[in-house]
C-alpha cells in the first residue's frame, strides 16, 4: 500500500529545508570540526590566551550586566512615575539601542581619543589634567571603557523590558500596600519587585547571553588590547578561526563558550526562581 | 504542484546562466583596490568580459579570500592579496603558477615574495602596490634645532627629546595597539639592532638579546609618544603628525599624500620621508606589497592571467600610480613626470630595494598576534620587556610546535 504524505508536510518543507540547511548542518559539522583533532579540546586548559580571554569575558558580562540592569531598573521606577511626558522619556532612551553597534564604537572610538577625543576636550575645558586620561589605551582602564560604551547602548534595553514589566504590574497590590500604610521604599521591596521578578529574569537572560558573546564594540574600539586587557572569549574565537584558519579549535571554543553560557542561564533561573 | 517545480526549475536556470567571459576579482577596499578596480572596469569593456570587483576591507579580505582557497569553490577569478597572507595562501596548491616570469624591471624584493619557496621558488603571483615603511620627519624643525636628517635610531631619539621639549609637542610617535600595528613599528626596530623573530631555521629569536634592547629602545621612545600610544593604529598616528603635534613616525607610503594635502594638513611641504634609520644593522622598513594571484579553482584562469599582466605593465602602473598607488617596478619610480608629482619617489623606491618581508612562513597570521600581543603588553607598562619578549618566544614555540 502506498504511504500517504501528511497534510500540510509540502508547506513546512520549505522551512525544514532552511532549518537544515542553516542551522542543524552547520550545527553538526561544526561538531565535526572540533572532534577532528583530538587535541583541542585538551589544549583548552593549556591554553593561557583563551584563560586570559574567559577572565575577561566574566568581568566583563558581570560588571556591564549590574550596572545595566541597576540603571534601567532606575530609570524605568522613575519614568513609570512621572505623571507626564512618559513616551517622550521612553522614545529618547531608546536612541543608543537603535544605533548599529558599530556605529556606535566608531563614534566612541573618536569620543575616547586621548587627544583629539571630546571626552578629554571637555574636561580640559573644566580644569582637569586629562595627559593621563588614555581611556581604551591604558591597561587599567581598556576595560571599564568599553563597559561603559556597552552600558550607554544597552542600558535602554533593560529599561525598555523593565518598563514593560512595571506597567503589567496590576494596581490593585500597590493600592492595598499604600492602604496598609506602607512606604515607598516598602512597596517598592515587597511588592513591585516580586512582581516583577519574571520580567527581570527574563531581562538579565537575554542581557547576558548577548555580554557573553560581545565582539563588535571591543573589535573596533581596542581589538583585545592593549595586551589582552580586552580581549574576548568571542574576539579570541574570530582570530581562531578567520585569521588563524584553525576552524576545529574555534569550533571547540565555541562550545564551551556555549555550555558556560547554558550553566550561567540554568543557575540565575535557578537563584531567580529560589528567591 | 507540478507548475511549482517547473517554475523553481526555470528560476534556478535562469539564475545560473552567466556571460560566457567573466571575471570576479577581490580587492581590498581602500586606495590600493580603487586603482585596481578602475583598471578591470577599463579591460573588462576593452576585452568584452564582465567584471564583477568584490570590495572588502582589510579585515574581512584575508578570510574571504583564504576560505576560497582552502574549499576550491572557485568563487574570484583574481585576488588582490597582502604579502604576509601569501605563504598560507599559496599552500596545498591553492594558488595558480604563473605563466611565465615576471621581468626584470619589478623591484626585486617585491618579486621574491611571489615565490614558492621564498626566493627561489616558482612564481604565484605579480607585485602590484610597492608599499615598503618610510621614515617620516618634519624637515623645518630639524632645520631649526640644527639637526641632519636622521640616520640611527640613536639620533631618532635625541632629536625627539630636544625638538619635542623645544616645541612642546611629542617628539616621536608610533602604534602600539596589539596585533599587526605595533609589530609593525617594532619590525624596523627590530631589525636595526640585530634581532630577528624567527632565526633562519624557523625557531624563534625574538628573546635574543638584541631582541630585548629593541623593545627598550621602543619604550624609551615611547616616553616621547602622545599617552596612550600603547592603543593607536595608523589612524591616530598619522592624525599627530597631520595636526602637527609630533614630529616624527614610521609611516606607510598610503599616507604621504594626506601631509601634502591643505584639506586635512597642518604640515604641507614640511615633511619630509626617508629610508629608515639604522642601528647596529643597516635600516630596513617592512615590507607590504600586494600582489595579485590566481586561484587554482578559477573557472577563468586564462582572462585572470591576461588581466594581471596587464594590470602590472609599466603603462598600467603609471595610471595605477596617478591614482595613488605606490608601484613595483623602477621604470615607473624613475618616471621624471611622476617625480615631479609625487616628491617621495626617490625614498620610496630606496626604502622598497632594501624593504624585508615579514617572515615567511603559513603560521605568520598566529605569530603576529601573540608577538603583538606582548609588545602591546609591555609597551602599556603591564610587562618588563625581558619577560614579555621571552614569554613570546616561548608562545611562538609552542604555535610552532603545534603545527609540526
Amino acid at each position: 500500500m502506498k504511504r500517504r504524505v501528511p497534510e500540510g508536510f509540502w508547506w513546512v518543507l520549505p522551512a525544514l529545508v532552511v532549518l537544515v540547511s542553516l542551522s542543524i548542518y552547520p550545527l553538526i559539522y561544526s561538531v565535526k570540526l572540533s572532534l577532528s583533532n583530538p587535541g583541542n579540546f585538551s589544549r583548552l586548559f593549556s591554553d593561557r590566551l583563551f584563560a586570559a580571554a574567559g577572565v575577561q569575558t566574566i568581568v566583563l558580562t558581570a560588571a556591564a550586566l549590574t550596572v545595566e540592569f541597576l540603571l534601567g531598573l532606575a530609570l524605568a521606577v522613575l519614568i513609570d512615575s512621572l505623571a507626564r511626558g512618559r513616551a517622550f522619556f521612553r522614545t529618547g532612551l531608546l536612541v543608543p539601542m537603535l544605533l548599529p553597534p558599530v556605529v556606535a564604537a566608531v563614534a566612541w572610538r573618536l569620543i575616547y581619543n586621548p587627544q583629539f577625543g571630546m571626552l578629554n576636550g571637555m574636561l580640559r575645558q573644566i580644569g582637569f589634567n586629562t595627559e593621563w586620561l588614555t581611556w581604551t589605551s591604558g591597561q587599567n582602564s581598556a576595560l571599564a571603557s568599553v563597559i561603559l560604551v556597552d552600558v550607554w547602548e544597552w542600558t535602554p534595553f533593560l529599561f525598555l523590558l523593565l518598563s514593560a514589566g512595571l506597567q503589567a504590574i496590576p494596581p490593585e497590590p500597590l493600592e492595598a500596600a499604600r492602604i496598609d500604610g506602607a512606604g515607598a521604599w516598602r512597596i517598592f521591596r515587597d511588592v513591585t519587585l516580586p512582581l516583577l521578578k519574571p520580567t527581570i529574569l527574563l531581562a538579565l537572560l537575554l542581557r547576558a547571553m548577548d555580554l557573553v558573546r560581545i565582539f563588535d564594540q571591543i573589535f573596533i574600539l581596542t581589538q583585545g588590547g592593549p595586551g589582552t586587557a580586552t580581549e574576548t572569549v568571542s574576539l579570541y574565537i574570530y582570530r581562531t578561526a578567520f585569521r588563524f584558519s584553525n576552524f576545529g579549535y574555534a569550533a571547540a571554543m565555541s562550545f564551551v563558550l556555549l555550555a558556560a553560557t547554558m550553566l550561567f542561564s540554568r543557575g540565575l533561573m535557578r537563584v531567580m526562581r529560589s528567591r | 504542484m507540478r507548475l511549482l517545480f517547473s517554475t523553481l526549475c526555470l528560476c534556478l536556470a535562469a539564475c545560473n546562466r552567466t556571460p560566457e567571459r567573466s571575471l570576479t576579482i577581490a580587492v581590498n577596499a581602500g586606495v590600493e583596490g580603487t586603482a585596481l578596480k578602475t583598471a578591470a572596469k577599463e579591460w573588462g569593456s576593452a576585452h568584452g568580459v564582465h567584471i564583477e570587483v568584490i570590495e572588502l576591507p582589510y579585515a574581512n579580505l584575508f578570510e574571504k579570500e583564504q576560505l576560497d582557497l582552502t574549499s576550491h569553490t572557485g568563487a574570484y577569478d583574481v585576488l588582490m592579496l597582502d604579502d604576509p597572507w601569501f605563504p598560507r595562501m599559496v599552500q596545498g596548491g591553492s594558488l595558480a603558477q604563473l605563466p611565465r616570469q615576471p621581468d626584470a624591471d619589478f623591484v626585486t624584493t617585491c618579486t621574491d615574495v611571489c615565490r614558492n619557496p621564498y626566493r627561489t621558488g616558482a612564481y604565484y603571483a605579480l607585485p602590484y602596490v610597492g608599499n615598503s615603511q618610510l621614515f617620516f620627519y618634519r624637515r623645518d624643525l630639524f632645520a631649526k634645532y640644527r639637526f641632519p636628517a636622521p640616520n640611527t635610531w640613536q639620533e631618532v631619539l635625541s632629536a625627539a627629546q630636544k625638538i619635542g621639549a623645544g616645541e612642546k609637542m611629542y617628539g616621536y610617535v608610533m602604534r602600539a595597539a596589539p596585533g599587526n600595528a605595533v609589530v609593525a613599528d617594532f619590525m624596523p626596530l627590530l631589525w636595526a639592532f640585530g634581532g630577528d623573530v624567527l632565526d633562519a631555521s624557523g625557531k624563534p629569536v625574538c628573546d635574543s638579546p638584541a631582541a630585548i634592547e629593541a623593545l627598550r629602545f621602543m619604550l624609551e621612545l615611547g616616553k616621547y609618544s602622545p599617552p596612550g600610544y600603547a592603543g593607536f593604529n595608523a589612524d591616530e598616528v598619522s592624525a599627530h603628525l597631520l595636526q602637527s603635534t609630533a614630529v616624527m613616525s614610521i609611516n606607510w607610503p598610503a599616507w604621504i599624500a594626506a601631509m601634502d594635502d591643505p584639506s586635512k594638513s597642518k604640515v604641507v611641504g614640511k615633511i619630509d620621508f626617508i629610508p629608515m634609520p639604522s642601528g647596529r644593522a643597516p635600516g630596513v622598513g617592512e615590507l607590504g606589497t600586494w600582489l595579485l594571484a590566481v586561484p587554482t579553482a578559477s573557472k577563468h584562469s586564462a582572462d585572470a592571467f591576461d588581466f594581471i599582466y596587464w594590470a602590472t605593465e609599466a603603462a598600467q602602473m603609471k595610471q595605477a600610480a596617478l591614482r595613488g598607488n605606490p608601484p613595483t617596478r623602477r621604470r615607473v619610480f624613475e618616471d621624471i613626470n611622476l617625480i615631479a608629482k609625487f616628491r617621495a619617489f626617490p625614498a620610496q623606491l630606496a626604502s622598497l630595494e632594501s624593504a624585508r618581508p615579514r617572515p615567511r612562513t603559513p603560521l605568520w597570521n598566529e605569530i603576529e598576534n601573540t608577538f603583538g600581543i606582548y609588545l602591546s603588553k609591555a609597551n602599556a607598562g603591564a610587562m618588563d620587556p625581558a619577560a614579555a619578549m621571552r614569554t613570546a618566544a616561548a608562545e611562538i614555540g609552542k604555535i610552532l610546535e603545534r603545527a609540526q
